[in-house]
């Protein structure tokens, strides 16, 4: 790795690529490598660093993962909140990006920039911005609606109400990467499509919309993987309740980890949920028929 | 007619879906300037009746909110520029340099962004205990120094540069830390704006790492203070509208001064990716 690879190459190239390799692997093998193996090996223990435990287990962790009713209702919960959020997330991100790109709409970059404000604002601050809104008796939303709901303390609309905010944070992401997509759509073939004498939405359906794949699957990609781990919104807006209405997996890692400290119970968890990450973005890719 | 009747219909809804992405930040931000009694009352006006500046005031009275401030401050700024730095560095021994092991190393960069935090936070955890890290803002930094996310966007756009700029300082007589510093760093401008935003607000909003490793009050951060501020006023809800805003104010300035620079580079970098 370190040999002079071309006749050219001179003495500072060496030590610049020298240096940066050499602390790019010390920082990820420190931060990254050996807590991934330290975690792993825990996961097979019982481990509490309040009581300074760490017994040996073999796979009780593993097993009380699948027998546990708790991690069960939250991996629900966990595929209801990602599969509607997302949907939302790429329905609306294609819609508004599509009507931003066309011809109708004069201010684009002003409407860009405002849909994507929530997105680059802090998740702790804006959840309790929402739990204010949500609030039965100071609350926003029941005044302008003229409903009386206990939105968050209610089983049946918590877990919409996180879901409505996380959606509102998010979509202008969607909408930042279609426009992006749209914008850098080879103009020939649409193009070819006018010619053809193809109208508005077929363009959009055969054309634009294929051509979008990539994009597509970019977002639902990066979708998938952020809210599998998702818990700062649940952990301000509802600690999991009412009952276990809200409880998403991550935020029972949070909560056997940092507040019961079940150290291996929660890499146990960790790994499990790790294993589904990688299933689903796999599968996404599968779905999609993209080959890579 | 019908195209200007259509374009009417949409910029109208476009707007008014502004509005509701815009209303909860005025909302909060007008709250905050509003007294106790007129936030509980029964009729309500989007804007104060009676302005006060009293949230603010007393806020900081029984909570030192100001410390929180300036202590995330520091903290966020420091990761920011160190991980600007590593990102473009390593961005640009990755894209420019070929040697044996790149294709892997930058393989292995992309891999880290799919790792979920819970796998490693405990581990980092237990391992900063035993650093002796605990309550320092070592604990908050050098972890924090390089980034998967950043590598990955940096290399990118650096690949994109012309050869030819680089190799014609060579020829000048450029040594490879001059070119990195003087060519490379410059010319990086949008990928580094928009890393500087996301890494900024990232570290900004980060509330479990802080709350794990730091435990005296006078060194906590931000997100944190406004979650303890939260259990112990519940009910003070003016200070608790002022505390927010107070944490999400100079994020959206931020923002709004590089916004344009900032979107052109994350989407550049997804579209390429």
């Amino acid at each position: 790795m370190f040999k002079k690879t071309h006749p050219l190459q001179s003495k500072s190239e060496i030590i610049l690529r020298n240096i940066v390799v050499i602390a790019m692997v010390i920082f990820f093998t420190v931060f990254l490598i050996v807590p991934i193996g330290i975690a792993f090996a825990g996961s097979f223990h019982e481990w509490n660093p309040l009581s300074g435990t760490y017994n040996f287990l073999g796979l009780e962790n593993y097993k009380e993962v699948f027998t546990s009713g708790l991690f069960g209702k939250s991996m629900l919960n966990t595929v209801i909140f990602s599969v509607v959020v997302i949907i939302f997330r790429v329905g609306l991100g294609l819609g508004i990006a599509y009507a931003i790109y066309s011809a109708l709409v004069k201010y684009k970059s002003f409407f860009r920039a405002v849909y994507y404000m929530p997105v680059v604002t802090p998740m702790v601050a804006v959840a309790f911005v929402w739990k204010f809104m949500y609030n039965p008796q100071i609350g926003t939303i029941n005044q302008i609606f003229g409903l009386d709901i206990n939105w968050l303390m209610n089983p049946k609309t918590a877990l919409l109400a996180v879901m409505v905010m996380t959606i509102w944070k998010d979509f202008g992401y969607a909408v930042v990467m279609y426009m992006a997509g749209l914008y850098s759509l080879p103009a020939d073939a649409l193009e070819a499509a006018k010619v053809d004498g193809a109208n508005a939405w077929q363009t959009f359906r055969y054309i634009t919309l294929p051509l979008l794949k990539p994009m597509t699957l970019f977002v639902v990609i990066t979708s998938i993987i952020s809210y599998i781990q998702a818990y700062v919104q649940i952990l301000i807006m509802t600690e999991g309740g009412p009952g276990t209405a809200t409880y998403l997996a991550s935020y029972i890692i949070y909560d056997e980890a940092f507040v019961k400290y079940n150290f291996g119970y929660a890499s146990a968890l960790s790994f499990v949920l790790f294993v589904i990450t990688a299933v689903f973005t796999w599968l996404s890719f599968r779905v999609s028929g993209t080959e890579e | 007619m019908r195209r200007k009747i259509s374009a009417v219909v949409l910029n109208v809804l476009l707007l008014l879906l502004g509005v509701v992405t815009v209303y909860p930040f005025v909302w909060m931000l007008s709250s905050s300037f509003k007294k106790n009694s007129e936030i509980m009352a029964l009729e309500q006006h989007l804007l104060p009746q009676v302005f006060t500046l009293d949230n603010y005031v007393n806020m900081n009275a029984h909570f030192n909110f100001l410390r929180f401030f300036l202590n995330s401050l520091v903290v966020t700024l420091v990761v920011t520029v160190l991980v600007i730095y590593t990102s473009t560095l390593c961005g640009f021994v990755l894209s420019k340099y070929k040697f044996r092991g790149r294709n892997v190393l930058f393989g292995f960069v992309l891999s880290t962004m799919m790792i979920p935090w819970c796998v490693t936070i405990i581990p980092k955890y237990s391992m900063i205990q035993s650093f002796g890290w605990m309550d320092s803002y070592k604990a908050l930094i050098i972890p924090a120094m390089f980034s998967g996310f950043g590598i990955f966007m940096m290399k990118q756009h650096i690949s994109s540069l012309p050869d030819e700029i680089l190799e014609a300082a060579r020829i000048d007589g450029a040594n490879e830390f001059y070119i990195f510093h003087r060519i490379v760093f410059p010319m990086a401008k949008n990928g580094i704006s928009s890393i500087a935003i996301f890494q900024f607000l990232w570290t900004w909003e980060d509330f479990l790492w802080p709350y794990l490793v730091i435990n005296s009050q006078e060194k906590q951060l931000l997100a944190v203070g406004l979650k303890m501020f939260n259990g112990q006023y519940s009910t003070d809800y003016g200070a608790l509208f002022a505390a927010t805003a107070i944490s999400i104010v100079p994020v959206l300035l931020i923002y709004l001064f590089f916004q344009k620079q900032f979107i052109a580079g994350i989407a550049a970098s997804a579209v390429k990716g």
